[in-house]
């Protein structure tokens, strides 16, 4: 006779794959193995509705290259979202995974139960979260009204709440931009855009459809110095930066404000990652990988924002597809070819992914470069030899560059160096 | 007379150079455009010499939602100064759950050839 | 007839929470006047939660007496209160002779303060205490530990309330006049208030409140104090806190963990007369890392989570001495008051012990009758993430709002939630929220669940979206919908 605590503990399910994260890579991975065959499958998301970061980008720009039309972030979200309800694919929402061991093991809060779930493989698709205030140490007070841009997003978008009405942004990213036009249009005044770069950040057509259009300034090589306000913020203190980004004395200037925005990068979200004990690459945040985006751990696959930040999420449904072809092959062989052949990043190139390859099979290789390069040649050289490139009019560090790499060239196991040079 | 756009079409951001000439009537017309990798791109640059045009995104109130907003959006650019009249006239529009993406909010915006989309499924707020 | 309190405590911190707690173990009529939306918005909520033995102050001294006193009994305490304490320790390190001299006089005043098991200890030892410290020897001391500031003055607080005593937000003194039958006329930002006795123990206004008692004289600074904080990635390695060769003067710049996992750098910053500046300067984030990195090599930017700053409200003597505390009633100029001025570190520790001290002070002038149906205990809601995976399966199934997380960093749900927003208090702004669940207080700070937070705060409190506040009575959030007629 089962005690009722006994009871409370659910039998653990078994599935040939948990997907932990129901955006826009989650869902494609689960929509191609489906159509593979695998239907033992669970998606598990958190939030109440599936769809991810797409659920709050409702300006347009999504699905160009794959559904030809200028979708916004909600229907490229429900375009895959129909798909997975049409095909039957199981999924949880409102459904935390509080725990990940090696074993593959998952444990997983929902209001219905506390409950566990044993994969055979598991994918990560759980996506970024944004670089806070506190992570960069801006000096001054704390006081509210410093909202990264994301969360003003939502607040605007989903929560249906205007935290702003003075507005300094720092960060030209695309989603400091996107915001820039969004707060304008909702009545806020944007004063300014900062970015401590020499460069922009974001998408020309950004640049232009949000800031210039609402005559929003946009001055590089500056960046927010001082935060003030004890209660709200009163306004921030803005400095011109020098070669090396530091602040260059006697250029201080105060923007009375209430509201700063930040959009001042993306992280890699690999608290679950971390905590089964996945290698990962410093220079993407993300876990390393081979090609057949499998992490260090056996059977642990990755893809889209949580292994490196996408800059088009059509790019990221594709590199779902790709690793969920991977992890069908995985489940029918039990394992995938051994990955010893190094990529290394050398001049010029901020990281690649893969990190390892087995030289059997061609593989996309994804990169970015570290610094603007214009007329530049991306060169993948093994032992001196060239054996893949891509020549480009324009590379910036904020734009992910891709280029097929055949190995039929290979004529070894030595390490693939990845560099970028100008004509 | 030289211009140079940016073509704000597709992430693409192609670079165009317009080359046009003031005429009589003090409309310019247009003599070449080039820098753009696909058609859409010459198209964009004649019309933003014009008549500037854009689309944008924005919200309606959903009552009895599972979400209080739906997401909407222009499905043909309209003139640029004219944004903020849209924004004000689809700001009246209350819908009530559930609604459907692709749903049609306004035909015909502000008289132009563009409507106006709901752009996010809002189910129901179920009772319990 | 504006009804006539016994006893108005001014400020409601640890220390004026402590003694609204210990006051209502006798029949008074008790109410704390707090002038901020929550008890622990100054010093009380802005330091390392360390809970000190008692070896770094003068023999003899207030400080000495009171933080032995409160040391010892902080485990019976945390029993009682339900907050989170540990006694895990705490090293101090050292290289030089100087720094040998040092340690060997603070290990003989901490003896002669009744520390009797602080220990003189030599590499290797430091070492086995704190893996990859850096030193040739040190000072340890077990009784030394670790309590979460906020939950620790909130249960004083919640505990003081239970048993009777009333706690008035937003209230703050502005005046204080003894009437001719001896009871205080005091006036606040909200209304005025009658009362027999007054405590002040305002904390950083002590010397302002001293004054309208009309004990004036105290010279009073704000002795700042900047701290950065580090993942708990960080914390995992550190099993105690590390401290440098202290003086009587100062602590050093310290590595604390904290009992919720993450490391404390700091504290770090001179003084100020301007009671509310909580300002961090950027070349001080430095300083902190580069003095604390002496001691210990694990800290890295890209662990910053945040940084703070605190106020020690420290008395001074006419020639800039730092002095101790002062604990009195002065029957010719403010009869049934006790003034509690400059009381700065240990604080936090004597908290139990200054407020016994106070009373006792009051006792001596008036019979106390006991409060007999006065309860100890207090208990904070259960955290899912404390129970082991048996009993969490459990705890959801009797309540699914245990199911729903919204903090995903630190793991809060929303029962949670639910239970900190119906606090006893009445406590309402979002970081009130955040110190009773540690909503916001991970690595994303917020960026996941500060939207559910306010959405869930608005609901059950039925604020307008334009009410809500975040700490203090001007942090407005928001300036109201985005579309009028939806939720």
């Amino acid at each position: 006779m089962k005690t009722p605590k006994e009871t409370a503990h659910a039998q653990t399910k078994h599935v040939d794959v948990a997907i932990i994260g129901g955006g826009p890579a989650g869902l494609a991975a689960a929509i191609q193995l489906y159509q593979n065959g695998i239907h033992n499958i669970i998606i598990i998301e958190r939030e109440k509705q599936l769809g991810g970061i797409l659920r709050q980008c409702i300006h347009d720009g999504f699905g160009l290259t794959r559904f030809s039309e200028m979708l916004s972030g909600p229907e490229y979200a429900q375009a895959f979202i129909d798909q997975v309800e049409t095909l039957g694919v199981p999924y949880l929402v409102n459904a935390s995974v509080v725990h990940f061991s090696p074993e593959k093991h998952l444990t997983v809060v929902t209001p219905s139960g506390l409950q566990t779930w044993d994969a055979k493989a598991v994918i990560l698709t759980t996506g970024c979260r944004e670089r806070t205030r506190g992570a960069l140490g801006i000096p001054g007070d704390r006081p509210v009204g410093v909202f990264t841009a994301g969360v003003a997003q939502a607040y605007i978008n989903l929560y249906n709440r205007m935290p702003a009405k003075e507005v300094v942004i720092l960060g030209s990213g695309d989603i400091g931009l996107i915001m820039a036009r969004r707060l304008t249009l909702e009545g806020a005044h944007v004063q300014a855009i900062f970015e401590i770069q020499p460069y922009p950040n974001g998408l020309p057509r950004n640049i232009q459809q949000c800031a210039n259009d609402y005559h929003i300034p946009l001055y590089l090589n500056h960046t927010v110095t001082q935060i003030h306000g004890r209660n709200r913020l009163t306004g921030v203190t803005v400095s011109q930066v020098d070669k090396d980004r530091q602040p260059i004395a006697g250029t201080d200037k105060f923007y009375p404000c209430d509201t700063l925005i930040l959009s001042v990068g993306l992280i890699p979200e690999n608290e679950l990652s971390r905590e089964a004990g996945v290698a990962l690459d410093p220079r993407t945040n993300g876990p390393v990988v081979n090609e057949f985006y499998q992490t260090s751990l056996d059977g642990v696959f990755v893809s889209g924002n949580v292994l490196q930040v996408h800059d088009l999420v059509d790019y990221v449904s594709l590199e779902a597809e790709r690793m969920a072809g991977n992890v069908t092959a995985y489940l029918h062989k039990g394992a995938l070819p051994e990955s010893s052949i190094r990529i290394v990043a050398k001049n010029s190139i901020g990281y690649t992914v893969p990190q390892r390859i087995s030289g059997q099979s061609d593989f996309l290789l994804s990169l970015r470069v570290s610094r603007p390069l214009t007329d530049c040649r991306i060169s993948v050289c093994q032992d001196g030899k060239e054996i893949a490139f891509r020549k480009l009019k324009k590379a910036i560090p904020a734009q992910l560059i891709q280029l097929t790499v055949s190995t039929d060239k290979l004529s070894s196991g030595h390490d693939l160096e990845v560099s970028a040079h100008e004509n | 007379m030289k211009t140079e756009l940016t073509c704000i079409i597709c992430p693409n951001s192609c670079q165009l150079e317009i080359e046009s000439e003031q005429t009589a009537d003090g409309l310019p017309l247009i003599q070449n455009v080039c820098g753009a990798f696909c058609p859409k791109g010459v198209e964009y640059a004649r019309q933003e010499i014009l008549s500037p045009c854009r689309t944008i995104s924005t919200s309606i109130a959903i009552l009895h939602g599972e979400l209080p907003l739906a997401s909407v959006r222009l499905t043909n650019p309209i003139p640029k100064d004219r944004i903020f009249d849209a924004i004000a006239e689809i700001k009246s529009y209350v819908l009530e759950a559930p609604v459907s993406a692709g749903t049609i909010l306004i035909s015909q915006i502000l008289g132009y050839n563009s409507d106006v989309i709901i752009t996010k499924t809002v189910p129901r707020k179920s009772s319990n | 007839m504006k009804q006539l309190y016994d006893v108005i405590i001014i400020g409601g911190g640890v220390i004026g929470s402590a003694i609204a707690r210990e006051l209502s173990r006798y029949q008074l009529k008790i109410c704390v006047l707090e002038k901020n939306l929550d008890v622990c918005y100054e010093t009380s909520g802005r330091n390392s939660g360390v809970v000190h033995a008692g070896f770094a102050y003068d023999v003899g001294s207030l400080k000495a007496k009171l933080c032995v006193e409160g040391n010892r009994h902080m485990g019976v305490l945390a029993e009682e209160l339900g907050f989170p304490f540990r006694r895990c320790g705490k090293i101090l390190v050292g290289s030089t002779p100087e720094d040998r001299t040092s340690l060997e006089s603070t290990l003989a005043q901490g003896m002669a303060n009744g520390v009797s098991d602080l220990v003189f200890v030599d590499k290797e030892r430091i070492r086995q205490l704190v893996p990859d410290v850096q030193g040739e020897f040190g000072l340890y001391s077990p009784s030394s530990g670790i309590v979460d500031p906020f939950l620790y003055t909130i249960a004083f607080a919640e505990n003081a309330s239970a048993n009777g005593v009333e706690y008035f937000f937003n209230h703050e003194v502005t005046a204080i006049s003894l009437n001719a039958d001896q009871t205080y006329l005091v006036t606040t930002t909200k209304g005025t208030f009658y009362s027999r006795w007054i405590v002040n123990s305002s904390g950083l206004s002590c010397g302002k409140i001293s004054d309208m008692l009309g004990i004036t004289g105290y010279t009073v600074v704000g002795s700042k104090g900047d701290y950065i904080i580090l993942d708990k990635r960080v914390g995992a390695m550190l099993p105690m806190p590390i401290y440098p060769v202290p003086n009587n003067f100062t602590m050093g710049i310290h590595l604390t963990n904290t009992i919720d996992g993450n490391v404390l750098v700091g504290p770090s910053g001179g003084t100020t007369m301007d009671m509310g500046d909580y300002s961090v300067p950027g070349d001080n984030i430095e300083h902190l890392s580069t003095c604390a990195s002496r001691l210990w090599p694990h800290i890295q930017k890209k662990d910053y989570i945040r940084n703070y700053s605190g106020l020690l409200a420290k008395r001074l003597d006419e020639n800039g001495v730092i002095q101790d505390f002062k604990i009195e009633i002065r029957d010719d100029i403010a009869p049934h008051a006790i003034n509690l001025v400059g009381i700065e570190s240990p604080g936090l520790t004597a908290a139990y012990a200054i407020a016994r001290y106070a009373i006792a002070l009051m006792r001596e002038r008036e019979k106390l009758e006991p409060n007999t149906s006065f309860n100890p205990i207090h208990r904070f809601p259960i955290r899912l993430r404390d129970l082991p995976l048996k009993e969490q399966a459990e705890l959801i199934r009797e309540n699914p709002d245990y199911g729903e997380v919204i903090c995903r960093c630190e793991q809060v749900t929303k029962a949670e939630v639910l239970q900190a927003i119906h606090n006893p208090l009445g406590v309402h702004c979002v970081t009130g929220i955040k110190y009773r669940t540690r909503a916001m207080m991970g690595r994303c700070q917020g960026g996941y669940c500060q939207m559910r937070l306010t959405q869930i705060i608005e609901k059950e409190t039925g604020e307008q979206a334009t009410d809500l506040r975040y700490a203090r009575a001007d942090s407005q959030v928001f300036f109201g919908k985005v579309r009028q007629e939806a939720e």
